[in-house]
């Protein structure tokens, strides 16, 4: 038996053509024939459809008030989509009373009810669906069939079974969610689930405890950066543990969540941090600091000041110009440091907030400072440039870390 | 002569069998693809990804040279863009008009000394403003530097989003542009370094206030064919390469990229012809060669609208720069081929490049004059080049057939029956005699190329006034 290409060589290019031209205008006709029905049919389809939401729209109240009995629409699929559609779209943008009010008419149309049935029934791109609009009711009883959809092989149906629990928002969204990962791992890409996992642990972060001190690997970055979204003041020294830990990932989440807890203890722990080896540790504890408001993190954010990387010095500048304090001492101070990147990120964050002008007006008023230093710091405020003696003084002074700018 | 002309014929026959299929194939993979990102999109919905804290920050690097007419209306477009951490920073490219001054005025500018550290070259910066009106807007003032890639450089020197997403001044952007484009990234931002956005064509729309209103087909024919020739590379090539994950162009008028990948490679390359495609190519090779686990992806949803050229004179200085810049990336990258380092990149995506973009205006000359040359020595078979003419036109008319019923299953920006079935009609009209044209302005960006004209120059372009503007 021969191959594939003999058969066609065989054939001849004259035959091979010949037959070619005849699929390719089939084709052609049938494209065009496919392109014309289906306008024909979508224009049949959304004027009959606009037309039915706009009687639906009329009667709207009555609908979901239970007047017009639900028997009268359910089983009319064409009639129960549109419904739907209109009430989950209304749901998105409404307020508690009314949310509360259309949640009580899907519960009692039994359109809930009947999404929990195809999500647990139906596969592929229907269950998903019904995944979807579950998870858009926000309704408590579609849990359960939402945390069966975890378990698809499907990553699709996985993810909209995940934001699914995700828009629930409550704590037992998230005992499934971390169920399903405390068994399976991290069976679906970082993103979706950390912001499922904000979205449903916001209330009780504590649940989330358990699962970071024991997962390993990716699964504990992501749970840590979850925990450091959400952490509260009540979870301050559960937090202690992780500010040790070996990954500078958890590191960081502890860093984040510090400023969430109790300012006493964070700010010890957030000194601390500000002098990790990693970059982005270092920045959040800086972030964290200024959070604070603190003065007596001048220091640390002085220091932030001088650090290596370009985003730990545009923070910490941030955080000393956000500080609730007397701006002309900080001022004198970052101007001792003789840092000419840090100088400089400190006028940005300066010129950022707006208040240039109030610093020139502190520096008029003080007393603490003699004429000669207050003529130097107003020029450097000016220019922007160190004094040239300090300048050079500036040059030689050694880049440790050698990764300036 | 003869056993040339026949072996010549036969070579120019397989040729043309193998990119047809290769596009319809293309067609195959793209088909089925749209149908599965259309049902993702269900379950993602847009409002989500902007009330969720994890949305990471973007930057939106707009280079503008010479744009006065339309700068303020752009930029007003930009910073009301759906996304919930927007940086918006304008380039001023040494503009000999008054964009700068009309961007002061607008936004009300003041000067700022905001960390700018060149980490990637360009041309001296002048001066960093901010916006009182808007503090997401920032304006580098710089030199110009003769090239968009150089404008951008700049931008992303001043950018401190973790992404930045470069767009054309004189492009509409969707509300929701910013969000779709982020869809990619989000579902797997450990391996998204990149995404590139579909750019439609914008004349003969409707634009009010900077904004697209209704989207009807151009009235000229030139304008047209583009719209299928857009509708087909981006809905077909673009969108079944980035499913192998060898998308190797991700268009200058609307991309999203990984900031620190872009510094990491240089940023772009401001004498490239084809700043876009390079930057892309470099990206493949710096990752390829780290040996990382990346995805470069598309999004095929509409997004971006740009002008296209009106007049055949700047279309053909637009595609004879555009195959400059197609000889200008390949041959670099030459090396690339082959290398088992280098993956399916090296062993599918440039060679289809090279074989199939770059020699197609050469192999279709060469075909046309050895038909020629057989008929004259009567060595050629009347019968059957009528076939391969016939059967030519309606494998392409197929593949063009094909890009309309892609926007007619998924977008459906054209509502209006008159624009389809003109759109339909010019699928059957593309083919002559504007596809010898095509081929002779590549040819003459070959040939200029090869004769050292490799200089970046901007095309006219007339802003808004291309679509209408309300």
């Amino acid at each position: 038996m021969g191959s594939i290409f003999e058969k066609l060589w065989r054939l001849s290019p004259a035959a091979f053509v010949l037959k070619a031209i005849v699929v390719a205008i089939v084709a052609d006709g049938l494209l065009l024939a496919f392109i014309l029905l289906r306008r024909t049919y979508r224009k049949w389809y959304f004027a009959r459809r606009d037309a039915h939401v706009f009687e639906l729209r009329q009667i709207w109240e009555a609908l979901i008030s239970g007047q017009i009995p639900y028997e009268r629409w359910r089983k009319k699929p064409f009639d129960r989509r549109i419904i739907e559609s209109i009430a989950l779209d209304e749901f998105e943008t409404a307020g508690p009373e009314q949310s509360a009010r259309l949640l009580k008419f899907l519960r009692a149309s039994g359109l809930i009810e009947k999404r929990i049935f195809e999500a647990r029934r139906l596969t592929g791109w229907r269950r998903m669906r019904a995944l979807v609009a579950l998870g858009r009711t926000r309704a408590p009883e579609g849990i359960p069939a939402l945390a069966e959809g975890l378990r698809d092989r499907d990553l699709e149906i996985r993810l909209a079974a995940l934001r699914g629990l995700g828009r629930t928002a409550c704590p037992q969204a998230a005992v499934e969610i971390l169920a399903w990962v405390g068994e399976v791992g991290l069976a679906v890409p970082a993103l979706p689930l950390q912001s499922a996992l904000i979205q449903c642990c916001a209330e009780r972060p504590q649940l989330l405890l358990p699962l970071v001190q024991h997962a390993e690997g990716p699964l504990r970055e992501v749970l840590g950066r979850v925990l450091g979204e959400v952490a509260t003041p009540s979870l301050g020294l559960d937090l202690l543990q992780f500010v040790a830990d070996e990954r500078e990932e958890l590191r960081a989440a502890a860093a984040r969540a510090m400023s969430h807890t109790e300012p006493n203890l964070a700010f010890e722990v957030l000194n601390e941090l500000a002098t990790d080896p990693v970059w982005f540790v270092r920045l959040r504890a800086i972030i964290s600091l200024g959070g604070l408001g603190d003065p007596r993190a001048v220091p640390t954010l002085l220091q932030g000041l001088t650090d290596a990387n370009r985003l730990v010095r545009l923070r910490a500048a941030e955080a000393l110009v956000g500080l609730r304090t007397e701006m002309a001492p900080i001022f004198q101070h970052v101007v001792e440091i003789r840092d000419r990147y840090g100088l400089h990120a400190y006028l940005t964050a300066l010129e950022n907030a707006n208040l240039q002008g109030k610093l020139e007006a502190e520096l008029q008023a003080s007393t603490k400072i003699t004429t000669e230093e207050r003529q130097r710091l107003e020029s450097v405020l000016q220019t922007g440039a160190l004094p040239a003696e300090e300048a050079a003084t500036a040059e030689r002074i050694p880049d440790k870390a050698g990764l300036r700018p | 002569m003869i056993r040339f002309l026949e072996i010549s014929n036969q070579t120019l026959f397989w040729y043309y069998l193998a990119s047809n299929l290769a596009y319809l194939t293309m067609l195959i993979i793209a088909v089925k693809t749209s149908a599965l990102h259309q049902h993702r999109l269900e379950s993602h919905r847009l409002s989500w990804i902007k009330e969720s804290p994890m949305a990471p920050p973007i930057t939106v690097l707009v280079p503008a040279h010479n744009e006065e007419a339309s700068i303020r209306v752009a930029v007003r477009n930009l910073l009301e863009l759906d996304y919930p951490q927007l940086e918006v920073i304008v380039v001023n490219d040494g503009s000999e008009d008054r964009t700068f001054e009309e961007l002061r005025e607008e936004f009300r500018l003041r000067p700022v000394r905001a960390v700018y550290v060149p980490e990637v070259k360009s041309a001296p910066v002048k001066g960093l403003y901010r916006s009182e009106v808007d503090a997401g807007l920032v304006v580098v003032d710089k030199e110009a530097g003769g090239s968009k890639a150089d404008a951008v450089n700049a931008g992303l020197n001043a950018a401190t989003s973790p992404y930045v997403c470069v767009v054309d001044a004189d492009s509409v952007l969707e509300r929701d542009a910013l969000l779709r484009i982020m869809v990619p990234i989000l579902a797997d931002p450990k391996r998204v370094v990149a995404v590139g956005g579909i750019v439609r064509v914008l004349n003969g729309s409707e634009v009010e206030g900077g904004q697209l209103r209704r989207v009807r087909l151009p009235r000229k024919s030139i304008e047209v064919i583009q719209v299928i020739e857009y509708l087909r590379a981006f809905l077909i090539g673009r969108e079944a390469w980035a499913q192998g994950n060898m998308l190797m162009i991700i268009s200058g008028a609307f991309g999203l990229f990984r900031t620190d990948l872009v510094r990491a490679v240089g940023g772009y390359r401001a004498r490239s012809i084809g700043e876009d495609f390079d930057l892309v190519a470099r990206l493949h090779r710096h990752l390829r060669e780290k040996g990382a686990d990346y995805k470069i992806r598309f999004v095929p949803d509409p997004m971006c609208w740009t002008e296209v050229p009106s007049d055949l004179k700047s279309l053909a200085r637009q595609r004879a720069r555009w195959q400059k810049g197609l000889l200008d990336v390949l041959w670099p990258n030459r090396d690339m081929l082959f290398r088992p380092r280098y993956g399916r990149i090296g062993f599918f995506a440039l060679p289809y490049l090279w074989l199939f973009e770059l020699f197609a205006p050469v192999v279709e000359i060469i075909g046309i004059a050895t038909i020629i040359l057989a008929a004259v020595l009567g060595v050629l078979s009347r019968e059957f080049f009528l076939q391969f003419l016939l059967f030519g036109y309606a494998f392409a008319t197929v593949i063009s057939m094909g890009s309309v019923l892609q926007e007619e299953i998924t977008y459906k920006r054209y509502n209006d029956w008159k624009d389809v079935v003109r759109l339909v009609s010019y699928c059957f009209l593309e083919h002559f005699p504007y596809r010898q044209l095509h081929m002779i302005w590549r040819l003459q960006g070959l040939w200029q190329y090869l004769r050292g004209d490799n200089v970046w120059r901007p095309l006219k372009r007339k802003g808004l006034a291309s679509a209408r503007v309300q």
